[in-house]
């Protein structure tokens, strides 16, 4: 079973995921924000982070950058879910695997971990 | 930008004006309102305002729609700025560490993202959610009391929005904070009204009672209570110079030679007995080069253009000289409709105005006791805006009752804002109607009142030359018998 860590600060977002993400048959990790990501990342190795953007604390651009200082979580894909413009996020973030704009509908977001896990969702 | 006395404008047209300026650095006011009032539209409106002037701004929520449909519906809004997102405005919620570690938390979120954004402006959207966590009411005014400390220290302004109001309850935040606005909205009839109220404003004057408001694509369009802005005239009456040609020669001869620059003159009468058209000759009798306007509620620009021509007066040839500005008087709100009006002198330099059915604004308000402030400040302002100003006003087809020729004209209010009264009547003598003019004050000159007649030709209002016609009338008609007594629904005050 593939683990995904969803880091959101809006709860009812968080909540809706972790739902959604149960019933397809994914194991699900939670954070409120980058920080509360890193201390989850620091104990368990997701195979996708699925992260908002604008979060307190440490946002989606602290996180991955966080993330590529670390060997062990450089590999994990990362999905950037936010209604910021593309090229905002990629201007601060660099690189990252896939791009979800909200908001966005539950066949957008399968579809997305679809072409990451081909086969699996 | 921030200004020396330590405080800054929101940006939010008309707001400023009624907070004395705007809001202190640093300070901490409460914005609350019912769902569907704006509050969110409003935290949003004075984030992005500052964020375009280089400040950067943190809007935090709690129980409040998702970031991504705010931003989707601010987005629609010509104060929504995309670039802003995420340096200058961000967005953070934080119910989820209100929820985990209380209060305590949540003010953990705000120290640290107010300094780690170098954040000037903080919205706090969800108020009440802090309330119903706190467990006890000491522990919600430590909370409030901890929230002032920050915004102090970190120099960050802070608006906290709240849906909670109970009008007869006062929650203790309410006397911690440095102000308290409320947005409210009434129903008149079928017609819901917005306003805004500032109940508290420490360190300032501020502009109290209630100001309508309306939210459009622009965001929030706050109007002061024009007689309250306008209390004393914006600025000094310096009326001085030549007097005025109303248009119609016979008038200005009774007027002893026009009217005083910058004066106010209502010509009040029944329906067609002449009152637009003498609007439409004051407006075309100025000199070539003078900015004139009419402004009116009923006739519009076409109909209005329609009646000079065929009266032959010159309002195609002024070109844009001559602005006609309509305002039907639908879902219209009565400050809004000044501050157009005003605004609109002001950018064209306008100089001789007409205003068409000056009743008009009284039916833009339930609250008939503004009405007698409201006109008194808006003529004071035109005065002092060195404008010349014709208004008309719709009376009931009154008639002439002999020994009582003015019976039934209600003058009530008029006196203080009109420098100069001139009354039109519709006269039935047997078959025919005859129109006649009276002048019923002229302030400070010496003025033939006595009753002319008169007839509308090519090129508008003729009087006769004098008085003998109008007295034939009259006689005539006292010899007819007895008239029904008039009436008039003209009501210029509350009473």
């Amino acid at each position: 079973m593939r683990t995904v860590l969803i880091v959101e600060d809006e709860w009812a977002i968080a909540d809706w995921l972790e739902v959604l993400l149960s019933e397809n048959a994914f194991n699900v990790l939670v954070a409120g924000n980058g920080r509360e990501a890193l201390d989850i990342l620091h104990r368990d190795t997701p195979d996708l982070v699925l992260t908002d953007f604008m979060m307190p604390f440490l946002d989606g651009a602290g996180l991955i950058a966080a993330m590529r200082q670390e060997e062990r979580l450089r590999s994990i894909p990362v999905v950037v879910m936010t209604s910021l413009l593309e090229h905002v996020v990629r201007d601060r973030a660099g690189r990252f695997r896939a791009y979800l704009r909200k908001p966005f509908r539950e066949v957008d977001l399968m579809k997305v971990i679809g072409e990451i896990f081909p086969g699996e969702a | 930008m921030s200004g020396d006395n330590g405080r800054f404008a929101t940006g939010v047209p008309g707001l400023d004006a009624i907070l004395g300026g705007g809001v202190f650095d640093g300070g901490i006011y409460i914005i609350q309102g019912a769902p569907g009032a704006g509050k969110t539209i409003l935290g949003n409106q004075i984030c992005f305002a500052q964020a375009a002037q280089g400040r950067n701004a943190l809007y935090i929520t709690l129980l409040a729609e998702s970031h991504a449909r705010m931003i989707g519906h601010m987005r629609r809004m010509t104060f929504f700025d995309e670039a802003a997102i995420p340096d200058r405005m961000s967005y953070v919620g934080a119910f989820k560490t209100l929820e985990d570690d209380g209060l305590r938390g949540l003010l953990d979120v705000v120290r640290r993202e107010v300094r780690t954004r170098k954040a000037s402006i903080l919205v706090l959207d969800g108020l009440i959610t802090v309330h119903e966590k706190a467990r006890s009411e000491l522990e919600l005014k430590k909370f409030i009391h901890e929230l002032q400390t920050q915004a102090a220290f970190s120099n960050c302004t802070m608006f906290l929005l709240t849906s909670a109001f109970d009008a007869d309850a006062h929650p203790p935040e309410h006397t911690m904070v440095d102000g308290l606005i409320e947005l409210q909205t009434s129903l008149h009839g079928r017609r819901a009204e917005r306003s805004l109220q500032v109940h508290k404003l420490r360190g300032t004057w501020f502009m109290g009672g209630k100001h309508s408001y309306r939210i459009t694509d622009g965001g929030h369009a706050i109007y002061p209570r024009v007689e309250a802005l306008l209390e004393t005239p914006s600025v000094w009456d310096s009326a001085d110079g030549p007097m005025v040609s109303v248009g119609i020669a016979g008038v200005d001869k009774m007027l002893g030679g026009g009217v005083d620059t910058h004066s106010v003159t209502v010509v009040l009468g029944p329906s067609g007995s002449g009152k637009t058209t003498a609007g439409l000759q004051f407006l075309t009798g100025g000199a070539a080069d003078e900015k004139a306007m009419l402004f009116g509620f009923h006739e519009n620009p076409m109909a209005l253009r329609i009646k000079a021509e065929s009266l032959k007066l010159p309002l195609k040839a002024r070109g844009d000289k001559i602005m006609l500005m309509w305002r039907p008087q639908t879902e219209a709100v009565l400050d809004e409709v000044a501050t157009e009006l005003l605004s609109s002198i002001k950018q064209n330099g306008v100089r001789r105005l007409v205003i068409d059915g000056i009743e008009g604004f009284s039916k833009l308000t339930d609250e008939k006791e503004r009405i007698g402030s409201f006109l008194s400040a808006l003529c004071n302002e035109l005065r002092a805006l060195g404008v010349t100003t014709l208004a008309t006003a719709e009376t009931d087809h009154a008639g002439i009752t002999p020994g009582q020729p003015l019976k039934g004209v209600n003058q009530t209010g008029l006196s203080a804002v009109a420098e100069n009264i001139i009354a039109l009547h519709l006269a039935a003598l047997r078959s025919e109607n005859h129109r006649l003019m009276t002048i019923l004050k002229s302030r400070d000159r010496r003025t033939d009142m006595r009753m002319r007649r008169f007839e509308i030709i090519d090129g508008g209002i003729v009087l006769d030359a004098d008085f003998q016609s109008a007295e034939r009338i009259l006689r005539d008609i006292s010899s007819q018998g007895p008239q029904p007594t008039p009436s008039t629904d003209l009501k210029l005050t509350g009473e």
